[in-house]
């Protein structure tokens, strides 16, 4: 009985490893794609001689492709992008939580239907109103679209967070003197701070990750790394090294910053319809 | 006494009819019922700011707009009778379907699966889970990339593994099949992960006691499972499944990467199309057409599918009492 | 109605005033008409189960909720629209609502660094100490308040509300997290808190008890209205209706139903025994005549009664003793010396002074029967 237990056991676990053989060898296999020097690309596996020379050229721009811009231009769309969500949803967040009126769960639901809207139904009139407009190609144009991933996400889960804060405590505020804004910033606020930082770290890394509204809003100086990463493959002869080079620097951020909000995910990735 | 004498000491009888004595300001009803709406009025104007060009949008599918007719004329619904009565538009919409149905069902199964293993919390897996979420958080037109120079016929790493095998030489992304499932196998690469954090967090939130009675009564694994684990679970499940069925029926930035359609139209999904109408070809309105007929369907999964949730959470909750 | 009589006389207009507040969530109706005075440095107890409107009352005063018709008076002034800041009165919440990012020492600061109730930091620290001292917390200060006992919590919530100069309390149910003994040694503590004896309170709770101890007057609230407000006394001796009976005073009130005879004496409903009742209605009613345990003797002046034991209950230096009367039980509460040689069936021979009884009509479905009589 013990005995066939511990080989359930085993197999689990065997089961278990196969898979995160499956989800992480591609990441390994980037790793030593990009340390391949350029002669021993196609002629090897996994022996060769390691070399950085593939980060050299993607990190220098010698190919042509401006990958350090493009890894600027998304710190900046992305930020922006968080920022403006922030400024404009955590109000909107907040009042939805505390109070019942006319039109705000229509918002709400506006907003949770961009999650799911096809983006490009968006993108192509945009695509011609920014040429008109001269936002095509500009961080101002990709702030102004990436609201369709960081707004709704903003406010969904910013909401979640405050209606799980008893209105009680800034009711208290109030009696002790504070003025309603006072009691949201004193009080509201700072609790639902870990909800922030977590659901802002969130929505940057969607924010970062996009790569249909760079690929058509923008051409050169506001294009991205995930549409920068790709143009790598571009040209007559693809260059694996620096594709993998540039891929793997393109994914470090996002990963860093995910690693450091694991607590709070599963609230984020569901839209706060599931909290853990 | 003075109040502030009165207020040194512990009580402070006069002051308390200082209170009583200060002006105070009476704010209308009106005002008060505004609040909440100069609260939203910076997400109202974002969202309409959104909401403009989708549309815009709709408005340009009723006309024949394109790069080379810039004062377009209008067409009324002609569009959309030549996206129906267009063959790509059926082989389109039927590729989306498959991918859509094979990539969530995969999810489904390998993220349930994994949440399980996962569960059992042995020394592998709590080492495991930590970096469950990284392939989730990698931007799905880089899988595609890493796996696209996986999946290299000739050169890449895939074939090369299975050479041992007898099975080296499979032309993935070469052949309408193979270039259909290899899409679906870098979707589920990705997001796997994601109905495996939502079934777990599900897991650990339920109940102990049902399944401590089960114990009690001998019920076996498999009972325990189809008649406990399954029935709670579900809801969980369901969300993640939800997300991604809707998001798999607008995938684009996997199949761009990896087979950009082809080969031939065997991978051509609905926003792929909508992308090489509008973008490629320049004919915007038919572009956006393709869209919105995208739109609605996903709308409609989606009022489908919620619905089934909420009968579903409702039989859940029946489960646990 | 004496005492409430002469405050409306008085020209000094009440501290709190409710007119006819009306307060509905959706369908459900929270206040339904409520009217409530309390008198300027009165401690007012506002009695009721939990649903009966009893949180909404208190922030309704406060001006944390709006009510949606009806108007509430500040020492004569009408609050529509003055916001919970502008109030001027401090609030004591069943949550005790503290604030679980700060120190114990930060919540009872919190009034006086605030706009309204600012004192220089040196002033605010030494009338911290004070109130910290008195409530025996001083040495907690430093601790965030998430690691605070219930006890400790509920002092720093009642700290927060005695540091700052207030026109009113409003305590609601601050003493019902607290274990039996504690509840019991702070019910003692805040009557005698010099601020409290002063201020004029509205203390919210649901046990009779508490009120009864607490409470200068006790306001009776059920289903969202006064249903009877008055000093212990008038509610001890002149309960509105049956409800209110049996909310006071444990063992519960005996209510033995029966109906009134021709010449106006209460009949228990097998006949088997009758009360001298001041019956002002007519004959044939049927009745519920009230009277409580401690008002029923084993022997001694008054009315006789027979019947036999049925059990007997000791309550520490009392014994309950519940009777038969024909089908009917009462129960009495007697001195332990008096009980010790009852044995169940024996026959005994209870007394009652006239003047002791109560006479209510029969319970309804939609309403408790009103007194009638006495």
């Amino acid at each position: 009985m013990t005995g066939r237990k511990r080989l359930w056991g085993w197999l689990a676990d065997a089961a278990l490893i196969l898979y995160f053989v499956f989800a992480l060898f591609p990441i390994a296999w980037m790793a030593i794609l990009s340390l391949k020097p350029a002669d021993q690309l196609f002629s090897t596996y996994f022996s060769f001689t390691p070399t950085l020379d593939a980060y050299r050229t993607v990190l220098g721009d010698s190919e042509g492709i401006p990958f350090v811009r493009f890894f600027v231009n998304s710190l900046v769309v992305s930020v922006g992008a968080v920022a403006l969500s922030l400024v404009v949803g955590l109000p909107a967040a907040y009042a939805s939580a505390r109070w019942r009126f006319k039109g705000s769960e229509n918002l709400m639901f506006t907003l949770l239907s961009f999650r799911f809207a096809p983006e490009l139904t968006v993108i192509i009139p945009l695509f011609v109103l920014y040429q008109k407009l001269g936002l095509f190609d500009t961080y101002v144009g990709m702030v102004w679209v990436l609201q369709l991933i960081t707004l709704p996400l903003i406010v969904w889960i910013m909401r979640s967070y405050f209606a799980d804060l008893t209105p009680e405590l800034e009711q208290a505020a109030l009696l002790d003197g504070y003025t309603r804004k006072q009691a949201f910033f004193r009080v509201a606020l700072p609790l639902v701070k870990p909800g922030i930082a977590a659901v802002s770290l969130l929505a940057f890394i969607f924010a970062w990750n996009n790569f249909v509204f760079p690929l058509i809003l923008t051409s050169s100086q506001a294009q991205t790394v995930t549409v920068g990463a790709l143009s790598f493959l571009g040209g007559d002869r693809p260059k694996y090294n620096l594709t993998a080079a540039a891929a793997l620097v393109s994914v470090v951020p996002p990963l860093l910053l995910a690693l450091t909000i694991q607590r709070y995910l599963v609230r984020g990735l569901s839209f706060g319809a599931v909290k853990s | 006494m003075p109040p502030t004498t009165s207020l040194k000491e512990t009580d402070h009888g006069a002051a308390s009819h200082e209170e009583g004595t200060r002006q105070v300001r009476a704010v209308p009803r009106w005002r008060r019922g505004l609040r909440p709406y100069l609260l939203i009025v910076p997400a109202l104007l974002l969202t309409g700011g959104i909401l403009y060009p989708f549309g815009l949008g709709l408005y340009y599918t009723l006309f024949d707009f394109s790069a080379s007719k810039p004062q377009p004329d209008m067409v009324g619904f002609e569009n959309y009778r030549t996206v129906f009565t267009q063959e790509a538009f059926w082989n389109s919409a039927w590729v989306t379907t498959l991918y859509a149905v094979g990539a969530a069902a995969a999810e489904t199964v390998l993220g349930v699966g994994v949440a399980l293993l996962l569960h059992r919390s042995t020394r592998v897996g709590r080492v495991l889970e930590k970096i469950l979420i990284l392939p989730l958080m990698i931007a799905p037109v880089i899988a595609a990339i890493m796996w696209k120079l996986m999946l290299q016929p000739s050169v890449g790493v895939v074939n090369h593994l299975l050479e041992p095998f007898g099975l080296g030489g499979v032309q993935w992304t070469n052949t309408p099949t193979g270039a259909l499932l290899s899409s679906i196998a870098v979707d589920v690469w990705v997001y796997t992960p994601f109905v495996a954090v939502l079934a777990l967090a599900g897991l650990r939130s339920l109940p102990v006691s049902p399944f401590e009675a089960a114990a009690v009564d001998g019920a076996g694994w498999w009972y325990t499972f189809r008649r406990l684990t399954l029935p709670m679970l579900w809801p969980y499940v369901l969300v993640a499944v939800i997300f991604r069925f809707m998001d798999s029926l607008k995938v684009f930035d996997i199949i761009y990467a990896l087979t950009e359609g082809g080969p031939g139209d065997s991978t051509v999904v609905l926003q792929i199309r909508a992308y090489l109408e509008a973008i490629r070809f320049q004919r915007y309105s038919f572009g956006i057409s393709y869209t919105v007929v995208l739109w609605a369907v996903v709308y409609l999964a989606a009022t489908v599918l919620v619905r089934r949730l909420g009968k579903i959470q409702r039989r859940a909750a029946e489960v646990t009492e | 109605m004496s005492v409430s009589d002469t405050l409306n006389a008085s020209a000094r207009p009440a501290a709190i005033a409710l007119r006819g507040i009306h307060k509905a969530y959706g369908r459900r109706t929270a206040l339904d008409g409520l009217e409530l005075d309390v008198a300027e440095g009165e401690f007012f107890c506002l009695l009721g189960p939990s649903g009966a409107g009893k949180t909404t009352t208190l922030k309704t005063v406060a001006g944390l909720e709006q009510p949606d018709s009806g108007t509430v008076e500040l020492d004569g002034t009408d609050m529509a629209g003055v916001e919970p800041y502008d109030r001027g009165v401090a609030m004591c919440f069943e949550s005790y609502a503290l604030y679980p990012h700060r120190s114990a020492y930060d919540n009872l600061a919190s009034p006086l660094r605030s706009p309204r109730h600012r004192l220089p930091a040196s002033e605010a620290r030494d009338r911290v100490g004070a109130i910290a001292e008195l409530l025996g917390i001083s040495a907690l200060l430093d601790r965030p308040v998430g690691a605070l006992s219930n006890g400790q919590r509920q002092r720093i919530a009642l700290g927060r509300v005695l540091v700052r100069p207030a026109r009113a309390f409003l305590l609601d149910e601050p003493l019902s997290h607290l274990d039996a003994k504690l509840r019991q040694s702070m019910r003692a503590e805040l009557k005698a808190i010099g601020a409290v004896r002063r201020t004029t309170t509205l203390y919210v709770t649901h046990d009779s008890v508490e009120a009864l101890a607490l409470g200068d007057r006790i306001g009776v609230i059920r289903d969202g209205r006064i249903v009877q407000s008055g000093t212990r006394e008038e509610i001890w001796y002149r309960p509105r209706d049956t409800e209110v009976a049996r909310a006071f005073g444990r063992p519960r009130i005996n209510l033995l139903p029966g109906t009134i005879t021709d010449d106006g004496r209460f009949c228990a409903v097998d006949g088997a025994f009758e009360l001298p009742v001041a019956a002002r209605t007519a004959a044939g009613t049927e009745v519920l005549a009230g009277v409580r345990p401690r008002d029923l003797a084993l022997g001694g002046e008054g009315h006789e009664l027979t019947g036999t034991v049925y059990v007997t209950e000791v309550l520490g230096r009392a014994v309950e003793v519940t009777v038969r009367l024909g089908t009917q039980h009462v129960s009495l509460v007697v001195p332990r010396a008096d009980a010790t040689h009852l044995r169940p069936d024996d026959p005994v021979r209870l007394t009652v002074r006239p003047e002791n009884l109560l006479l209510f009509e029969a319970d309804r479905p939609e309403r408790p029967g009103r007194r009638i009589g006495q």
